[in-house]
C-alpha cells in the first residue's frame, strides 16, 4: 500500500518534471536567440556607423581620437550590459586593421593583439556576426566587421559574458524553483495517493473481515462523491443483501425448525405421558419406539437445517480458540470404553496442543460423528486411529480404521447429503455434515481408502495464529469447555487428569459464594 | 414447591403441567409474557419453565425483565430455536438452565429438580462426600465403599461424583454429558451407558446393595441416602 503511494507520487512527480524541463529548454532557447539576436542587430548597426565614421574621417592626427571617441560612446549603449559589471571597456572592444600587420586603432582593454590574433585565426563570414574566442577571456567576444574603403577591417566585438550571466540567472532561478515545486507536488501527491489508498485499505480490510466473520457490519463510507466512496456505498449495498439473504435463510430454517419442533415437542409429551400412565406391557414397546423414532427425526432435522446452512456459508458460529488435541482426546476418552466393549482400539498419535479458531460445539458434534460412524460400521477387532499433526498453517486431523474402506459407489458421494451405505441405518447426513462444518471453518476434508485396507478421512482446519491472539469475549471463555478445564486443572492443581464441567461448576459455585 | 410455567402451545403446556404436578410441585401457567409478569408480580415463585417463543415478546427478554423488577428463582429456558442465542449462554452462566425442544419428560424433571436444588442452600462438606456407605474422599480424589477403597480411573471418579451430588435424582444422559464431558452432542450410540456400566461394575461388586438404578429411556439415579 504504502509503495503504492510511493509509486504513484514517483510517476507523477518525474512526469511532472520531464515536462515542465521540457518547457524550460525551449523557453531557454528562445530567450538565448533573442538575446543574441538583439546583440548581432546592434552590433551589425553599430559596426556600420563605425565603419562610416572611420571613412569619412580625414586619415589625420585627429582621426585616432575621433573614431575613438565615437566607439567609446556605441560602447556605452551596449544591450543586455549589467549594472555591475565595472570596466566597460572589458565588455567592448573596437579594432581597426588591414588584412595584414599591426592594428591600426584600438579601443577597449590591453593591446588588443590577442584580439586581433584571434579574429585573423577564425574564419570570417562578412556581413554575419561571429564568434571569436580570445585568449584571457572567459566568455567569447561577438564581433561584427566591415570592409572600408582603404582596405582595412573595422571589428566591433560585445563580449558575451553579460548575455551568458543573464542566462545563468535564468537557469539558476528556474532549478532552484523548479525543484521545490516538483518536491512539494511529490509530497502533496505522496500524501493525497497514501489518504486516498489508506481508505481503499480500510475498505479491504473491513471487508475480509467482513468476509470471515460477521455480515453486520460494514465498510467504512466517506461520504465523498468520488470513485472510494462508490466503492464503499457499492460494497455495503452487496453486503446489505446478502446479509438480508443470510438473514432470510436464518429466519427460514429458524421457522422451520420451530414450526416443526412444536408438534414434536407435542407428541413426545403425549406419548411419553401415556407410556407413565397405566399401560399394558404391550403397548408399551411400540410408544417406546415411537418415541425413539421422533428422536430419530428430531436429531435428522437439526443436522439436515445444519447442513443445509452451512452449505450456504451462513452456519452461525461462536468462534474461540480451541486446542484440537485436547477436544479429540476428551472425545475418545469418551467413547473408548464403548468402542472396547465392541472389541474396537482406538488410538491417538499427537505431538501436543494444536489451537484453532472454531466453535468447540460442533467440533464437538463432528468428532462425535466420526466416532459414531466408526462404531456403527466397523467390524470387531479393528483399529480406528487419529493422528493430529500441523503442517504449512493447517491442522491436520487425520482419521484411519482398518475395517472394509468406503463402498466403491458411496465413496465418490460421500460428502453429499442422504448418502450412506447399503446398510447403514443413519440418515446419511454425518459426513456431509463433517465436510460442511469443516468448511465454513475454512477447512477441507477428503476421504479415501487405504491401500492396504480401511478408511481415511482427512480433515484440514487453519491453524490458529496465536500473535493475533485477542482475549475471547468472557461469556464465550466461559462456555468453552476447554477452557473450563484448564481453570480446573489450574484450580484443582491435579496431573493430567481429565477433569470435567462438574468440577467447573463446583469451583465456579464456591468462588461465587467466597 | 410453586411453579410458574410460561408456555404459549396449550398442549406443551398441558402435559408440562400435568408431569410437574406429578411430581409434586404446585404449577401456575401464563401463556404469554404480560401474564407471566403479572403473575410473578403477585406472587413469589420457586422456579419459572420459559418457553423463549412467546406471542407477545422474547422469552429472554421477559425473564430479564423480571431478573430487573428482582425475580431471583432459577429459570429453565425451552428453547425450540436452532441456535443458542448469547443471551441464553449468558442465563446458563447466571444459574439458569435451557433445553432445547422436543424434550424427554424426565430431562425436564430432573433439571428443574436440579436447578431448584442448586438455587436452594446446600450444606456440603468441602472435602468428603457421603452416600450410604459410599465415601468420596475430594481431596485424594478417593473412593471407599464399606471399607474398601474402588479403584477408579479420574474419570470414573468425576462420573461417580456427579451421581453423588445427584443423589436420589435422576440424571439423564444429556445431563451427564454436558456437565461431566463437557459436551452438548447427542450421540446416537450408547457411549455415556458403557461408561456407567463400569463405573457400576466397580462399585455394586458382588453381595453388595446395588447403588446406580438404570431407568429405562431416561437415565440413571444413584440410591439416596
Amino acid at each position: 500500500m504504502r509503495s503504492a503511494a510511493w509509486r504513484i507520487s514517483l510517476w507523477a512527480s518525474l512526469a511532472f518534471a520531464i515536462g515542465s524541463m521540457l518547457v524550460f529548454a525551449m523557453l531557454h532557447r528562445f530567450v538565448a536567440d533573442d538575446i543574441q539576436r538583439r546583440s548581432d542587430a546592434w552590433l551589425s548597426g553599430e559596426v556600420e556607423v563605425l565603419g562610416d565614421v572611420a571613412e569619412r574621417t580625414p586619415k589625420d592626427r585627429l582621426y585616432r581620437r575621433v573614431v575613438g571617441e565615437v566607439a567609446e560612446l556605441a560602447s556605452r549603449e551596449v544591450p543586455n550590459r549589467q549594472r555591475s559589471s565595472g570596466d566597460e571597456n572589458d565588455a567592448v572592444f573596437f579594432l581597426e586593421a588591414a588584412d595584414s600587420g599591426a592594428a591600426k586603432l584600438w579601443v577597449g582593454s590591453g593591446d588588443g593583439a590577442a584580439n586581433l590574433s584571434a579574429i585573423r585565426s577564425t574564419r570570417i563570414m562578412s556581413d554575419v556576426p561571429f564568434d571569436v574566442q580570445v585568449e584571457g577571456f572567459g566568455a567569447p567576444f561577438r564581433v561584427a566587421s566591415v570592409r572600408i574603403a582603404d582596405g582595412s577591417n573595422i571589428y566591433l566585438g560585445l563580449s558575451e559574458r553579460d548575455e551568458r550571466h543573464v542566462l545563468r540567472n535564468l537557469r539558476v532561478r528556474f532549478l532552484s524553483l523548479w525543484g521545490a515545486i516538483v518536491l512539494l507536488g511529490f509530497v502533496i501527491v505522496f500524501f493525497a495517493t497514501r489518504r486516498m489508498l489508506g481508505r481503499v485499505r480500510e475498505i479491504t480490510e473491513a471487508a475480509s473481515r467482513i468476509g470471515q466473520s460477521d455480515l453486520s457490519s460494514r465498510v467504512p463510507d466517506t461520504r465523498g462523491n468520488d470513485e472510494i466512496g462508490h466503492l464503499a456505498r457499492t460494497l455495503n449495498h452487496m453486503l446489505d443483501r446478502i446479509e438480508n439473504t443470510v438473514h432470510q435463510l436464518h429466519t427460514m430454517t429458524d421457522s422451520l425448525a420451530h414450526d416443526l419442533r412444536s408438534p414434536l415437542t407435542a407428541i413426545r409429551g403425549k406419548l411419553e405421558t401415556a407410556l407413565s400412565s397405566d399401560v399394558g406391557a404391550e403397548h408399551t414397546e411400540p410408544i417406546v419406539s415411537a418415541i425413539d423414532e421422533l428422536d430419530r427425526l428430531t436429531e435428522f432435522l437439526n443436522t439436515s437445517l445444519d447442513v443445509a446452512e452451512a452449505k450456504a456459508d451462513a452456519l452461525r458460529l461462536s468462534l474461540t480458540e480451541v486446542d484440537l488435541d485436547e477436544l479429540v482426546r476428551g472425545m475418545i476418552d469418551l467413547y473408548e470404553p464403548c468402542m472396547n466393549d465392541k472389541g474396537l482400539g482406538v488410538q491417538l498419535r499427537s505431538g501436543g496442543s494444536v489451537k484453532v479458531l472454531a466453535d468447540p460445539a460442533l467440533l464437538h458434534r463432528v468428532i462425535a460423528n466420526l466416532l459414531d460412524n466408526e462404531l456403527k460400521h466397523l467390524p470387531a477387532s479393528s483399529l480406528v486411529c487419529f493422528s493430529l499433526r500441523t503442517e504449512g498453517g493447517l491442522a491436520t486431523l487425520i482419521v484411519e480404521d482398518s475395517g472394509p474402506g468406503f463402498d466403491a459407489e458411496v465413496a465418490r458421494h460421500l460428502f453429499e447429503r442422504r448418502v450412506k451405505g447399503r446398510e447403514s441405518r443413519g440418515h446419511g447426513l454425518g459426513l456431509a455434515f463433517v465436510e460442511a462444518v469443516v468448511r465454513v471453518h475454512g477447512g477441507s476434508v477428503t476421504a479415501t481408502n487405504r491401500p492396504e485396507g480401511g478408511a481415511r478421512l482427512t480433515l484440514n482446519l487453519p491453524l490458529y495464529e496465536t500473535d493475533k491472539h485477542e482475549e475471547p469475549h468472557a461469556l464465550a471463555m466461559e462456555f468453552n469447555p476447554q477452557f473450563t478445564r484448564n481453570r480446573v486443572r489450574e484450580g484443582l492443581n491435579k496431573s493430567s487428569d481429565i477433569p470435567s464441567g462438574a468440577e467447573a461448576r463446583l469451583i465456579l459455585h464456591r468462588l461465587r459464594r467466597g | 414447591m410453586r411453579l410458574l410455567l410460561v408456555e404459549d402451545e396449550l398442549e406443551i403446556q398441558s402435559f408440562i403441567k400435568q408431569s410437574l404436578t406429578g411430581a409434586g410441585y404446585h404449577v401456575h401457567t401464563a401463556g404469554d409474557g404480560n401474564t407471566a409478569a403479572l403473575f410473578a408480580s403477585k406472587q413469589v415463585y420457586h422456579g419459572m419453565i420459559v418457553d423463549l417463543g412467546l406471542p407477545d415478546q422474547d422469552g429472554i427478554d421477559l425473564i430479564l425483565q423480571l431478573r430487573k423488577s428482582g425475580v431471583s428463582c432459577p429459570v429453565l429456558i425451552l428453547s425450540a430455536r436452532r441456535s443458542v442465542d448469547d443471551r441464553v449462554k449468558g442465563l446458563e452462566l447466571g444459574g439458569d438452565d435451557y433445553l432445547t425442544k422436543p424434550f424427554a419428560i424426565a430431562e425436564l424433571l430432573a433439571r428443574m429438580r436440579n436447578l431448584l436444588r442448586r438455587n436452594s442452600i446446600q450444606t456440603e462438606d468441602a472435602t468428603h462426600l457421603r452416600v450410604c456407605d459410599l465415601e468420596l474422599d475430594m481431596i485424594r480424589r478417593r473412593a471407599i465403599r464399606g471399607d474398601e477403597v474402588l479403584n477408579l480411573s479420574p474419570q470414573e471418579f468425576v462420573l461417580l461424583e456427579y451421581l453423588c451430588r445427584h443423589a436420589g435424582r435422576v440424571v439423564t444422559r444429556s445431563m451427564l454429558l454436558t456437565e461431566v464431558w463437557g459436551m452438548r452432542i447427542q450421540p446416537d450410540t450408547n457411549v455415556v451407558d458403557v461408561h456407567i456400566y463400569r463405573l457400576r461394575g466397580k462399585i455394586d461388586t458382588e453381595g453388595r446393595e446395588p447403588l446406580i438404578k438404570t431407568l429405562r429411556g431416561v437415565g440413571y439415579v444413584l440410591k439416596g441416602s
